[in-house]
Parts: C-alpha cells; sequence; structure tokens
C-alpha cells in the first residue's frame, strides 16, 4: 500500500480573514510597557490551560472538533474530543502526546499543520490520509510564535443545517456564507471547518489579547501599587510632581509633613511658596525651573518655608520628566537637611579649632623652648669667649661641641616656628637683589664644621657671569644648609657634598641651583614623598638620625614661595642630587610698574642717585641698612622704586632710585631725602649728594620691548655712574 | 668716659645673669629687673643709656613697659631693644611702632646683638670710635 503524504492546502485555497489578526502588540496594549521582555513566565500565563479550556471547549463542541493547544515547540499542552471535552494539562499526559498533530491518522509521515504554523506565523491546513482537514492557528506575541491552536476533524459528518446555524449563531459568521460553503465544497464539513479557521483565529487572538491585558493591568496594577504604597511611605522626604508652569499635580504625605501644606491645599498652586521672600523677590524659583529645563535637572541646597512660616535648611533636587504618554512636568524631591548642616558646621569648626589648638601649641613649644636655649647659648658662649677666664683646650673643645648642638637645637626651633607659619599661611620671603656666590661661600663657612666631622669636601661650581637673583637670602641660606647638611649626613666618610649653579635649562628666567652628594641614594618610592612632612627615609647604612624631618618640607615651601620649584634625582647607590630653581634678578619686572601707561603721564622717567658719605670717612654697613629704610620712606609706593644696591661686590654707598617724574618732581624727592637723612641723625653729619638722569619715554608703547630698552638704559646708567666714582676715588 | 647703663629686663634669672656677664665684659654697667613695675620703677630712678626688654613679662607685657617709659619724659628718648622669644612675624613691626630700635628673637646671634646694641648706644655713629678701629 502506497502511502499518501499529507496534502497541503494551498494559499488560494486559504480564504485569509477580511480583518487582519490582531496580536495584543498592534493593540497598543505594549506602548505603555515599552518593549516589555516576553518572559517565561507572561508566556506560561498565557499558555495558561484553564483560562483556554472554556472558550476550546466551546469552540469544539459547537463546531464538532477536536481541539488542541501546544506551545511554541509543538508541544501538546492539552486537547478536547467533541465527545469528551474534558481538558487536561498534566506533564504526563503532555508527554505521552507528544509533538505534532495529535489528530492525524497519518503516522509514518507526521502533519505538519502545527510546524507550519508556528514557522510561518501564519494559519496553516493539512488534509490527512483519511481525507479529514486539520488548521492550525499560531498565537503569535508580537511576530514570534508562542504558541498554536489545532482544530481538526474527528470523523467525516456533513453537518446538519441546524449545527450551520448554531455555528453562525455562535460565531456572528454569515449562515448564508456557510450554507453556500456546504453546498459548494465535499466533504461538507471541511469547508465549515476551514471557515471556521477564520474564526478560531479571531476567536483565538481576542481570548490572548484579553488575557494579555488582564496580566498587564494586574502588573501595572501592581507596579502602581507599589509605587503609590513608596512615595506615600517616604516620610522623610517630600515628592510632588508640577507641571511646566510649577504648578504642584500631585503631593505625597512626606510632602505634606515636611512642607506643612496639605495635599487639597497645594494641588494646583504654585511652588513658590515653599522659598523665602527673599529668594522669590530675587526670582530663584523661576530660575531653577529654567535652569533644570535647560539641563534636565537642578540641584540646590537653601532655605526653604513651610506652610506656617518656620524655614529649615533644605536639598532640593529638581528632575524634568517628559515620557511619551505622560505631560511634560517636574518631579521634585526635598529634604530636610537641617540636621546634617547643623553637625557640617560643628564638624568644621570642631576642625578649625583643632587646627588653632595645633598651631597655638607648636608656637607654644617653639616658644618656651627658646628660653632655656637662650641661657645655654649665653653661658656655653660666654665660656667659650673668656668671660670667666681662660679654658684649656680640652674645655675649650667640649664647649664648641656644646655649641654646635645648641645651634642645631636652635634651627630645629625655628623649623617648628615656620611649620606654624606653613600652615597658617604666615610663611613669607623678603626677596631682594642677591649674588648667590657670596652667598654660598657665605653657607659653606657654616656647614664646614660639620662636614669636617666625617671628613668630607664642599665643593661649589658656579657657572661664570651669572646673574643676580631675586631671592630672600636667610631663606636660601636655610634651603642650603638644610640641603647641605642632608648630603653630609646620607655621604659616606670621605665623601664629597658639590653645590652646582647654573641657568636653568628647562624654565627661561630662572637659575637652577643643585646639591649633591656621595650617599646611599634615594629609592624611586621614597623620591616621591621626601619633600613630605614629618618624612624621614630610614636608611639601614645609617642609623644614626637627626632633625625632625621638617627640613625638606619647609624647603619645598620656601622655594615654591619664591616661585621655584624643587624635586631631587637619585640612584640608590650612586648619590642624590637635590635640584631647585630661584627667580633670576630683572631690573625690567622690578620697574615695570614704573613704566606702566597710568605712571607715565610725565613722560619721563628718572634715575635718582644718592651718594651718601659722612662728614669724616665712609659710611659703615649698619647705618647704610638704616638709610635704606629711610630712603624707602621717602619714595612714592607703587610708583616708585628703590633698586637694590647693583653692586656684586661690598655694599656701597650709593643708593639708586627709579621714578616716573620730572624735574621738578625730582627737586621735591631731593630736598625730601636731604630732610630725613638729616633728621634720621644729625651726629653723624651725612652727606647726601643726590644727582638725576632722566629719560624720555616714547608714549604709547609702553610693552614689553620698551619696558627692557628702559631697563637695558637703567643698567648702562648705573654702572657708567658706579664706575665714575670708582674713577674719583 | 662714664660706664654706659644698661637695663635688663626680662623674668628668666638665668638669662639675666648670662647676659650680665657677657655686657659687663664688654664694659658695660647692668642693672636687672625681672617684672614690668620694678622694671619702670628701676629705669626711672637709673636712667638708663639703654634697654634690653623682654616682652612676656610679669605684671604686665613688655608693649606697657614701652608704653610708659614714652609717656615719661626721661625715659622718652631711652633705646629700646626687644629681645623675646615670640615670633618676630607678629611682634617685630608692632614693637618697633612702639618705639623700640631693634627686635631680635631669643636666642640672638652674639656679634649682631651687640653691633645693635652699640649702634643703640650711639657708639658705632661716634666716627671717632670708628676711624680709630
Amino acid at each position: 500500500m502506497t502511502s499518501e503524504a499529507p496534502r497541503r492546502v494551498d494559499a488560494s485555497e486559504y480564504l485569509p480573514p477580511t480583518t487582519p489578526i490582531l496580536s495584543p502588540w498592534d493593540s497598543g496594549l505594549l506602548h505603555e510597557t515599552g518593549n516589555m521582555e516576553v518572559s517565561a513566565t507572561l508566556r506560561a500565563k498565557l499558555l495558561d490551560f484553564n483560562a483556554w479550556s472554556e472558550i476550546l471547549t466551546t469552540y469544539g463542541r459547537t463546531m464538532r472538533v477536536a481541539v488542541a493547544l501546544t506551545d511554541s515547540q509543538g508541544q501538546v499542552l492539552g486537547k478536547c474530543h467533541n465527545a469528551q471535552p474534558v481538558w487536561r494539562l498534566v506533564h504526563d499526559t503532555a508527554r505521552r502526546w507528544g509533538s505534532g498533530c495529535p489528530f492525524c491518522i497519518t503516522t509514518h509521515v507526521p502533519c505538519t499543520a502545527v510546524a507550519d504554523a508556528l514557522q510561518t506565523g501564519g494559519v496553516a491546513m493539512v488534509r490527512d490520509q483519511a481525507g479529514l482537514t486539520h488548521v492550525a492557528v499560531p498565537l503569535l506575541l508580537g511576530k514570534l510564535p508562542f504558541g498554536a491552536i489545532i482544530a481538526g476533524q474527528v470523523f467525516d459528518r456533513y453537518p446538519e443545517p441546524l449545527l450551520l446555524r448554531r455555528v453562525a449563531k455562535e460565531f456572528g459568521v454569515s449562515a448564508q456564507r456557510l450554507w453556500e460553503l456546504a453546498r459548494e465544497q465535499r466533504p461538507i464539513s471541511n469547508a465549515i471547518l476551514q471557515a471556521s479557521g477564520d474564526l478560531l483565529c479571531a476567536l483565538g487572538h481576542a481570548f490572548l489579547r484579553q488575557r494579555y491585558g488582564a496580566i498587564l493591568e494586574a502588573k501595572l496594577a501592581e507596579t502602581n501599587g507599589r509605587f503609590r504604597l513608596l512615595v506615600e511611605g517616604v516620610r522623610d522626604h517630600a515628592l510632588f510632581t508640577m507641571d511646566p508652569t510649577g504648578r504642584v499635580t500631585s503631593w505625597n504625605g512626606g510632602a505634606e509633613r515636611l512642607l506643612g501644606y496639605l495635599e487639597a491645599e497645594i494641588m494646583g498652586q504654585n511652588f513658590s511658596c515653599i522659598f523665602t521672600r527673599e529668594d522669590i523677590q530675587n526670582r530663584i524659583p523661576e530660575k531653577q525651573l529654567h535652569k533644570a529645563l535647560e539641563t534636565g535637572r537642578a540641584e540646590d541646597e537653601g532655605w526653604r518655608v513651610r506652610g506656617n512660616r518656620k524655614q529649615f535648611w533644605a536639598s532640593v533636587n529638581i528632575t524634568v520628566f517628559d515620557t511619551a504618554g505622560l505631560a511634560r512636568g517636574f518631579a521634585i524631591i526635598v529634604q530636610d537637611v537641617t540636621e546634617r548642616r547643623k553637625i557640617a558646621t560643628v564638624l568644621e569648626e570642631a576642625r578649625q579649632e583643632r587646627e588653632c589648638l595645633q598651631e597655638k601649641l607648636l608656637s607654644h613649644v617653639s616658644h618656651e623652648l627658646r628660653t632655656p636655649l637662650t641661657a645655654i647659648y649665653l653661658f656655653t658662649t660666654n665660656l667659650l669667649d673668656g668671660v670667666l677666664g681662660d679654658l684649656t683646650p680640652e674645655q675649650h673643645e667640649h664647649l664648641t661641641f656644646a655649641l654646635d648642638n645648641v645651634k642645631q637645637l636652635k634651627s630645629m626651633v625655628s623649623d617648628l616656628l615656620d611649620i606654624t607659619r606653613v600652615e597658617a599661611h604666615k610663611l613669607t620671603v623678603e626677596p631682594q637683589h642677591l649674588s648667590l656666590g657670596k652667598l654660598i661661600d657665605d653657607v659653606f663657612s657654616t656647614c664646614r664644621t660639620n662636614a669636617a666631622v666625617k671628613n668630607i669636601s664642599l665643593r661649589s661650581n658656579i657657572a661664570p657671569g651669572l646673574p643676580f637673583t631675586w631671592a630672600d637670602p636667610a631663606r636660601v641660606r636655610q634651603i642650603l644648609i638644610n640641603l647641605i647638611d642632608n648630603g653630609i649626613k646620607f655621604a659616606p666618610a670621605s665623601g664629597t657634598v658639590t653645590v652646582e649653579v647654573r641657568p636653568s635649562a628647562e624654565s627661561e628666567g630662572f637659575l637652577s641651583l643643585s646639591v649633591s652628594d656621595t650617599g646611599c641614594g634615594i629609592s624611586p618610592e621614597n623620591r616621591e614623598i621626601v619633600f613630605d612632612r614629618l618624612s624621614q627615609v630610614r636608611s639601614t647604612a645609617d642609623a644614626s638620625r637627626s632633625g625632625l624631618g621638617l627640613g625638606l618640607f619647609i624647603s619645598r615651601e620656601l622655594v615654591s614661595r619664591h616661585g621655584g620649584r624643587i624635586w631631587v634625582e637619585s640612584e640608590l647607590g650612586h648619590g642624590s642630587t637635590f635640584y631647585f630653581t630661584l627667580p633670576v634678578f630683572s631690573l625690567a619686572k622690578l620697574c615695570a610698574h614704573v613704566f606702566s601707561v597710568p605712571n607715565l603721564e610725565a613722560g619721563c622717567v628718572t634715575l635718582i642717585a644718592v651718594d651718601v658719605a659722612a662728614v669724616e670717612g665712609a659710611v659703615q654697613a649698619d647705618i647704610q641698612l638704616e638709610i635704606r629704610r629711610v630712603l624707602e620712606r621717602c619714595i612714592r609706593p607703587g610708583q616708585d622704586v628703590l633698586l637694590p644696591s647693583m653692586s656684586d661686590t661690598e655694599p656701597v654707598e650709593t643708593f639708586f632710585m627709579v621714578a616716573s617724574t620730572d624735574t621738578k618732581g625730582f627737586e621735591i624727592i631731593a630736598s625730601r631725602i636731604v630732610r630725613e637723612l638729616q633728621t634720621f641723625d644729625s651726629a653723624s653729619k651725612l652727606m647726601p649728594v643726590i644727582s638725576a638722569t632722566t629719560m624720555l619715554v616714547a608714549p604709547g608703547r609702553p610693552g614689553e620691548e620698551q619696558r627692557g630698552e628702559i631697563a637695558a638704559r637703567l643698567e648702562q646708567l648705573v654702572q657708567a655712574h658706579l664706575l665714575g666714582k670708582e674713577r674719583l676715588k | 668716659m662714664t660706664e654706659k647703663k644698661i637695663l635688663i629686663v626680662d623674668d628668666d634669672q638665668h638669662l639675666l645673669l648670662g647676659l650680665t656677664a657677657r655686657l659687663k665684659a664688654k664694659g658695660y654697667r647692668v642693672i636687672c629687673a625681672a617684672d614690668a613695675i620694678s622694671a619702670i620703677a628701676l629705669a626711672r630712678k637709673e636712667v638708663p643709656d639703654l634697654v634690653i626688654l623682654d616682652l612676656g613679662l610679669p605684671a604686665g607685657d613688655g608693649f606697657r613697659v614701652l608704653e610708659r617709659m614714652r609717656a615719661l619724659a626721661d625715659l622718652v628718648a631711652t633705646p629700646v631693644i626687644v629681645l623675646s622669644a615670640r615670633d618676630p612675624a607678629d611682634n617685630k613691626k608692632r614693637a618697633l611702632d612702639a618705639g623700640a630700635v631693634a627686635f631680635f628673637q631669643k636666642p640672638p646671634d652674639n656679634h649682631e646683638f651687640l653691633r645693635a646694641i652699640r649702634h643703640a648706644l650711639g657708639e658705632t655713629i661716634a666716627l671717632s670710635t670708628f676711624l680709630k678701629t
């Protein structure tokens, strides 16, 4: 016996329903939830057999067909025969039924109705070997079938006219149409079944839609309920929404409690009522909404007002919502952070107090240490200077050691004071015109005693023809002594500490100073921290340690106050080199404000040379300092400049000042200088000789270029003046 | 030439002892006071040529002493050198404004301190002295 393959019905044989099959997605239901992932739970809910059973049983009974429900894999979840309309959804039975058409008598060639429907997403119709028709209708979620309904003739039977009428009545299909179909087609039940395929399709999807809608609604209701509970449950935060004009559209319990308005009284009111009167006058509410609209959100902390006019410190967060389906507006969260603010203020106060206390303590310690230190210093020096009689060489040596230690202690106490100044931002430098060569010689003579103990040689390498630097001599001394002492400390016995000065390669207008030692070097990780406060790199090679570990920290502060920078280059076992930079002295920079336009109304810059001589001889160095102070009082601050002594050698008795003045102005300055010097000390019989050289400045081009020109000219004049004086001697 | 008289005002007995020994060795007459009140009394009685003044003193601080001295006719011109352990950043300007001629922080460098004393006593300005040395 040859087996006949199940005949597939051509697409043309099947009349598609006049109205397209609607999936729940087309109904617009899904738009509200966005692209909701079709989860396994949702599928299971949609394929819930008990929910399907009633409609499918009705259909099966009416149409006298067997109906089954399958999942997306074609697994039969349950079926019913017209004769035995009992629907079960049991795993056991499901397994027994397997996949494929449950009604086909075709055994060796499987019926493809379900598979076709699931694959194509359209209605499929198959006639089996017995000539019975099966219709499979896919159940669609979007475009993907998640299951199918299959209806099939159990045995070929002519429908009774009564049945036709019932079908027509139950499903609202034209009875005429069914009758026509019945007459045209044999077996007539096929035609009915085929026509009712449309019905099944529509029925299934109507049910699906309804069922899906119900699930969705339940879900939405659940979410909404949860959200409402959440919003209402928030008691510490005021949560409310507003329309774009700032009128309140919702108001939670937290808002009632925090802001003191009932929902009923505030709805529709403008939210500016929670602002202070001052803020409202300054249009802060509008500005905030404007900002939120521009950037999508706005955050603010400030005073807000409750319904009872009491103020509180609020943290406010405004978010713009602009979701499809919801009206554009604002969501506002307000939180009372008055307590938090109080705590922050208290903490800040405590911190400041602690800092103040620490500063006071350090300052006090430094002060208290100085008193006994002074006594030790006085007695030691008195003995050393022979105030109480001669000493034996051994006594002298021991006392010298004592004095060295006193000096070390003194510098540590100074470091302590410097630290408190750094903390209080009171560390100041008083820069002046400075020649580094002399200063380094001076520093070496101080450090030599220390170096001699370990037989370390101090070398200096100063590039020739270096410009002056603009720095505080006492501070540069302090930095150098600190670095050299460090070098001596870390260099092995008979090692070398070298100080080098050269123009900075990296930054123009700076001199680079370096102090290198032949010591143990610094490891890369320690190089990062050596400049930190209280850091003292431990080294196994040298167990003896002295100092507070503040030296490099203070040095770094001092260098940065000068506008320079400090760093270290080192390799373990090959010594280390500390570099720092100091600005080069620039006459143009110093006099810049004299050359600036508002000062140049007279159109001239005058170099005033004040030569001071005592009647019977030279003026002593310490009086020169006083004369300098007197002259400083004679200049107009901000307009005139008292130049630093422009000679590299000993302090000279000629002082120069640069003033933006004409002849008349010069006379006033000159007479003032004479008067002041006479009142300063008539006994010393100081004789000032004052001369002036005026340079005309071209108006209208007071740029850098001109400043440089005038500065160079000034320098020439100063040199000429000094040279002429030298010749006179 | 009579010995110049220096009044040292300090509450630290050891400092008084040490500084007195040093200044006496330099040929000065030294008198001492340990608090503000006796300092004024002693200054009025002895009329020193120079006062070396500490700032932290019992019975009124050094600034009070300076003020009182400036108010007394016979002490108004007496030079005062302040020698204090206090931070010069806070006190130097104040002391100089109040009429002190110099401010030294403890411990002072002996050479500079002596030079300031001689300067305050008008010794360095005497050119004859300078020319002799």
